[in-house]
């Protein structure tokens, strides 16, 4: 049962940013995740400020240069089936088609789900980790089947739980920002907090901050972009490993790469064994074998998610081996 | 009505004989509506939303439980201070351990007797306090806002390490709830005989029910009398838990519990939420809705225990097997739950085999109780064995399809006598031609020989069913109104098998009546009869020949009736659809609604009693299963392509819903083999990890498979009731996680013995080799 | 393309009608979180004024404030389909919906499938192909088979099994649900 909490549906952004800009206040978008978090308790909010009011904030549109702008509020469901996207970065689609199961997807919306919260049963449980302010991590060594093999530090071991997050960094999106202090712009690759630099926040959102758009630039010529998720069951699920690719490509030659794994990692993780194990090379059996090997290079899986290792470089070569055989 | 045909279904055919008084009805022949396919006569309830659950009962004045629940696995309760909760906006009642409606107050559990509300805390999940109050919301807010101090004892919840001597205790008497061993023949001659001797350890996960509507109940009193609408199978169960708890009598205690959401074995009883609700309820003065969240339903109202086995096997060269040695280890968890009961049941009895030894020992964990679950032990003992049977067909170069056939006992080797009829080589044999089992075994090598990632499997299991025959005590009363329309009386609950449509499938049978214009009233003990609760697959063979016998009673009746009408002897009269028609001269003959003692009283009423069952027989069901998979060795994710179920559950009652649960079971068997496991912070805390239903995961619309089959193996068994009908509900979700796990063998070469087997097991086998 | 906030599509993706005009303006000021505000919800096409707290979820005032129970609870937190309903057209989960959220939407419970006692055509196949067993999920399936319909009127299998796959089962009637959600489409678009 959710617990007790004031509610305010602004109609302007500046007024969004002034109810948000206190201790306790927490943005409602598609609240998919808000309420889940409220009803466990992994946060205390007293104050619900919806971005439901906001106008502008919902759509998708051609940009000038050729790119496409999102609004926050744009539900996962329009970005899966947006013929825009789907033609322009089909592995964003196949991202945001990805996730969850159609009714979170037609409420869910892609501003939320860049900054839900981390799936980890202990912090969605009644356990008082580090992550929620306790002292130690317990899925470390305790249950950690599905947390991640990179960037964690062993410190905390979550993976970032987003599947549209991995494709708009491989796409290089940008995240458009308004707070207190105004407007920002950051890329969707710096959005995300690594447990080193801060366990107890998911994004480099302050207090105030809101995420209005999501840009996404002009897409290469020869772009091939593509989501693949492997999960434990077909809906519903987090991934236990993805990968999303943005390939330009020449022939059936890698000139530029972004990989970016999710179920890796704490945030959307970037492999850049892997970019550079493809880039300027001829995308034959050859380098498919090194970019699978390489994508485990830096990992530290924990003694119950080993599984992840043969996982991804079993992934990565059977993506990179459909990318070939559709240059055939 | 009944003149112009729309209460009749007959139209002048006639209906099954009337047996005279004292004899025993004749099996049917053939059926007219029974075994059709029938939508069900609550369908409309229920897809329109109009059914009432126990969860959408609101009474006037109505207010909301909520209940404290002990977070630790293990732990003494100290004190507890609710002063600040109950002075919390809506709270109305609130009960602890040091409230005098508790005082003294015991819960009983299959044999355990303890107090409501225990200080010592032996599992996550047991009642420390509860609210209740005005909305669901402050009641949350009030059991938030009481302050329990614990004091933290160690725990252990792996079955494993209960034995060992260094794990702390659950209980004074120790860890061991029970042993129960089992010996027939002479098993070292046995494996002395053998050609082969195969010995394999193997583990199963631990299963929640989680049925969809959450386990709850309204509790209501006027004055002395109490009223419980409970989600749940068995009213009868509940109301005589109950009354012995508070101590009242049964005529004072009314459960009610019209339709309910699943349960699957863990709503055969009601659970300490009722008893906390009804005294809840006196308390405030005011009815209490007491419904548990989904969180709770995974801490607290059972499971499927996990099981450790070990299962040594011996073959000759010709198939023939010489000995069985078994042995299993499982949690009951706190509390008696029966942790490894008749696990062993389908190696003492499926196959021939002189020469069996089985030993169980159910342990105590700091986890919450195991309950019945659908075919208890059977899913987790067919696993082991039928995994066994594959390896050792390999082993001795025999297809597993005739290797079974070459085992088919002839009486129930478990029990020492006949079963009335068994189909198990039927649905072996027909369900493996209907399968076309040998092309597609043929298809999986060919494209594992073919260099693709992508393997394929196909496997089979078969199973039998440890009861199933149902069996007394059951009273149904039929009525029969002047129109000719008829009312249903029973106990039993309808827990979504479709029992209410059989049942009435059955009395429109006799009665020539249609069986939607049969009203029926049912699982209430206020107003209907006696019944068991719907579990063991017991409900049809046990409600159907009651529903018979009360029909023919009622038939009686009117004959008897008629012969004065008629100035016949009744002898010579029978029923035929709407009339009564003198056998000797057929100009005799009167309308049912004609008849001036049935017109005189306004209603006649029959009443059936449930008849003994066969002497030194066994009545069981008997199934084999056939899946086709492919496995991504890349990626470890699995699909199953198709599956077949062939089952003997005697005379199919409605094909529709008949088939409706054969692919149930099979969704189920595919969460018990593929997706669904219940992990407890083992090394830590001794928590539960996953308490919803995205940690915790059931199998969805897209993992099964849409090419399913459902093949009924139909014998007639005329031993087993008077409509031979057998149980289904349990048998098919037996075999299908070991059907899975031969397939999932032929496709990879690895042998599973672990389940679940979810991509990530897959993965890490993949990895580790055939020994893994 | 005017804003009309979360879960709302617009026209030109799916066809479904906006209803912007209907949306009243935004609560002036703060909701506070002790009291009851009084909210306008239009269900079925009628308009209730119900009294609520800010936390109230949509599925608690369907079922216990306004006593439409035909929508189910099977977690709570989106897991389980259960309490399906159309928001304006779409389904979605009255569980993870703050009833102040839903103001000036069109919300469509299984109710409103009804005309009268007449059941709609999903759930007439329900009936028909006895696509259910213990029949708690059904509500929650009907009304995401429906919107499935009311967007894609002529669904392939997988369609289907996609459009039903965020509502689970647990007595597994799925291939029944399918085969029901099948004939609906074929009877809908005859
Ligand atoms: C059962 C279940 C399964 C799921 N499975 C998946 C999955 O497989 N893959 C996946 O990617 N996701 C999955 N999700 C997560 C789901 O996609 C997210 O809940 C959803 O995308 C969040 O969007 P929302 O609009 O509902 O966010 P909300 O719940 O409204 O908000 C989420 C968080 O983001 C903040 N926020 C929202 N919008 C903004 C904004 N514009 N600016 C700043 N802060 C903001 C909120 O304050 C809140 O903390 C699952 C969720 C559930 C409940
Ligand atoms: S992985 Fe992170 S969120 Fe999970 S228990 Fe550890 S610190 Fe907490
Ligand atoms: S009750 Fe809403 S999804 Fe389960
Ligand atoms: S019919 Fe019981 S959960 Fe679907």
């Amino acid at each position: 049962m959710l617990p007790q909490f004031s509610y305010v549906r602004p109609e302007t952004l500046k007024d969004t940013v002034k109810h948000l800009n206190v201790p306790g206040a927490a943005a409602h978008a598609g609240g998919t995740d808000l309420i889940g978090c409220l009803r466990d308790g992994i946060m205390q909010v007293n104050k619900v400020v919806s971005l439901n009011a906001l106008p502008d904030l919902h759509g998708i549109r051609e940009t000038a240069d050729g790119g496409l702008l999102i609004g926050a509020m744009t539900t996962i469901t329009e970005v899966s089936e947006s013929p825009l996207v789907r033609r322009k970065y089909p592995g964003l689609a196949q991202g945001a088609s990805e996730v969850a199961g159609p009714q979170l997807r037609n409420q869910g919306t892609i501003g939320g789900n860049l900054c839900q919260k981390p799936r980890c049963w202990y912090y969605r449980g009644e356990f008082n980790c580090l992550r929620k302010g306790g002292d130690n991590c317990y899925a470390l060594d305790g249950e950690h089947l599905f947390h991640a093999i990179f960037g964690h530090d062993r410190i905390c071991v979550i993976t970032h739980p987003s599947d549209t997050a991995p494709p708009l960094v491989a796409l290089g999106a940008k995240v458009r920002i308004i707070g207190p202090e105004g407007k920002r712009t950051i890329p969707v690759a710096n959005l995300h907090v690594s447990p080193a630099d801060n366990v107890r926040a998911e994004t480099v959102r302050k207090q105030g901050e809101v995420i209005t758009h999501i840009e996404l630039p002009r897409p290469p010529e020869n772009l091939r972009s593509s989501y693949r998720k492997v999960r434990a069951r077909r809906s519903w699920d987090f991934a236990l490993a993805g990968v999303a690719l943005a390939l330009e490509m020449d022939g059936d030659r890698v000139n530029k790469s972004r990989v970016v794994l999710s179920g890796a990692a704490p945030v959307p993780w970037r492999s850049q064994p892997v970019e550079n194990a493809i880039s300027n090379r001829r995308l034959n059996a050859e380098t498919i074998e090194k970019a699978a090997r390489a994508v485990v290079e830096g990992a530290d899986p924990l003694p119950g998610n080993m599984y992840k290792l043969d996982l991804f470089k079993g992934l990565i070569e059977e993506e990179l081996y459909t990318v070939s055989r559709e240059l055939r | 009505m009944a003149e112009d045909g729309t209460i009749y279904y007959t139209n002048g055919l006639p209906v099954p004989d009337t047996p005279a008084p004292g004899e025993e009805p004749e099996f049917w022949k053939e059926t007219d509506v029974v075994g059709k396919r029938t939508p069900r006569v609550d369908a409309y309830e229920r897809v329109s939303g109009t059914a009432v659950y126990p969860s959408d009962i609101k009474l006037p004045n109505m207010i909301y439980g909520a209940i404290l629940r002990c977070p630790h696995a293990h732990a003494k309760v100290k004190k507890v201070d609710a002063g600040r909760a109950e002075k919390m906006p809506g709270v109305r009642a609130l009960i602890t351990g040091d409230s005098p409606e508790a005082g003294g107050l015991k819960w009983k559990y299959r044999g355990y007797s303890g107090p409501l509300f225990d200080a010592h805390c032996r599992f996550e999940g047991e009642v420390v306090a509860a609210v209740a109050a005005d909305t669901p919301y402050q009641a949350w807010d009030a059991v938030h806002a009481i302050d329990v101090e614990y004091d933290v004892l160690p725990h252990v919840v792996d079955h494993n390490l209960a034995l060992t001597g260094k794990a702390p205790e659950v209980h004074d008497q120790g860890n061991l709830a029970g042993t129960d061993e089992y010996e027939r023949g002479d098993v070292a001659g046995g494996f002395a005989e053998a050609d082969v001797v195969l010995e394999q350890n193997y583990e199963t996960g631990c299963q929640l029910h989680t049925p969809m509507e959450l386990h709850g109940c309204v509790a209501d009193w006027e004055g002395d009398r109490l009223t419980i609408w409970e989600s749940s199978q068995g009213v009868y169960a509940v109301q005589s838990v109950l009354s012995g708890i508070l101590g009242m009598p049964l005529s004072k205690v009314r459960v009610i519990g019209h339709y309910m959401g699943g349960g699957f074995g863990s709503k055969l009883w009601p659970g300490k939420y009722t008893v906390l609700a009804a005294l809840m309820a006196k308390q405030a003065a005011r009815p209490v809705k007491m419904i548990l969240t989904r969180e709770e339903t995974f801490l607290c109202v059972g499971n499927r225990p996990p099981n450790t086995m070990r299962l040594k096997a011996g073959v000759k060269k010709d198939g023939t097997l010489t000995a069985f040695d078994f042995e299993c280890i499982g949690p009951s968890g706190a509390y008696p739950g029966g942790g490894t009961e008749i696990v062993d049941w389908l190696v003492r009895d499926l196959y021939q085999c002189d020469n069996v030894r089985c030993l169980s020992r159910d342990v105590y964990i700091h986890a919450g109780t195991a309950r019945p679950f659908r075919a208890p032990g059977h899913p987790q003992g067919s696993w082991a064995l039928e995994q066994m049977m594959d390896d050792l067909a390999e082993k001795i170069g025999m297809d597993p399809i005739e290797l079974r056939l070459k085992n088919i006992p002839s009486i129930s080797q478990g029990r020492g006598i006949p079963y009335t009829r068994t189909g198990l080589k039927d649905c072996i044999e027909r369900g493996a031609e209907r399968f076309g089992w040998k092309d597609a075994v043929k298809r999986a090598r060919e494209q594992n020989r073919s260099g693709s990632h992508i393997k394929r499997g196909v496997g089979m299991g078969a199973c039998l069913w440890i009861v199933g025959g149902g069996g007394p005590p059951s009273t149904v009363v039929i009525k029969l109104f002047r129109d000719g329309s008829v009312n249903l009386n029973m106990g039993a609950s309808d827990i979504g098998t479709g029992t209410k449509t059989i049942m009435a499938m059955v009395a429109a049978e006799e009665l020539g009546v249609k069986p939607d214009v049969i009203q029926i009233e049912h699982a209430d003990t206020g107003t209907t009869q006696y019944a068991t609760p719907s579990g063991g697959s017991k409900t049809v063979p046990t409600e159907a020949p009651t529903v018979r016998n009360a029909a023919i009673d009622v038939k009686r009746q009117i004959i008897q009736m008629a012969a004065e009408d008629l100035g016949a002897p009744a002898v010579d009269l029978d029923y035929e659809g709407s009339e009564i028609v003198s056998m000797k001269d057929k100009s005799k003959r009167i309308q049912v609604t004609d008849v001036s003692g049935l017109k005189k009283r306004g209603v006649v009423i029959g009443v059936g009693y449930r008849g003994p069952n066969p002497k030194n027989k066994s009545v069981n069901p008997f199934a084999a299963q056939f899946c086709e998979l492919e496995v991504n060795t890349k990626t470890g994710e699995m699909k199953i392509l198709r599956f077949l179920g062939a089952h003997d559950s005697g005379r199919v009652m409605n094909r529709l819903t008949y088939d409706n649960q054969v692919f149930g079971g099979i969704v189920m068997g595919i969460g018990f083999g593929m997706t669904e496991f219940r992990q407890l912070d083992a090394n830590q805390t001794g928590k539960l990890c996953n308490r919803n239903w995205h940690d915790y995961k059931l199998p969805t619309a897209l993992d099964v498979p849409v090419d399913m089959e459902s093949l009924p193996i139909e014998i007639d068994d005329p031993e087993a009731n008077n409509t031979g009908a057998k149980g289904l509900g349990e048998p098919v979700t037996i075999p299908t996680a070991s059907a899975i796990a031969n397939a999932l063998y032929m496709a990879t070469g690895i042998r599973f013995t672990k389940a679940p087997v979810h991509p990530m097991e897959m993965r890490r086998r993949l990895s580790a080799g055939k020994e893994g | 393309m005017r804003t009309i906030g979360a879960g709302a599509v617009s026209a030109s993706l799916t066809g479904a009608a906006m209803v912007a005009e209907s949306k009243p303006g935004p609560p002036e000021k703060i909701l506070d979180a002790t009291d009851t505000v009084k909210l306008k919800l239009n269900i079925n096409g009628v308009n209730y004024a119900v009294l609520v707290e800010p936390r109230w979820t949509l599925l608690f005032v369907l079922r216990e404030a306004i006593g439409l129970t035909g929508t189910k609870e099977g977690c709570g937190r989106g897991e389980c389909g259960a309490c399906t309903v159309l928001i304006d057209d779409i389904p979605r989960y009255a569980c993870m919906t703050l009833a102040v959220e839903a103001e000036g939407r069109r919300i469509t419970t299984i109710e409103g499938l009804m005309t009268g006692e007449e059941l709609g055509p999903v759930q007439k196949a329900f009936l028909e192909e006895d696509a259910f067993q213990c029949g708690y999920c059904t509500p929650g399936q009907v009304m995401a088979v429906e919107g499935l319909l009311r967007k894609t009127p002529e669904p392939s299998m997988d369609e289907i099994r996609t459009g039903v796959s965020g509502n689970l089962c647990r007595c597994g009637a799925y291939h029944h649900i399918f085969r029901a959600a099948r004939k609906a489409a074929i009877r809908k678009t005859r």
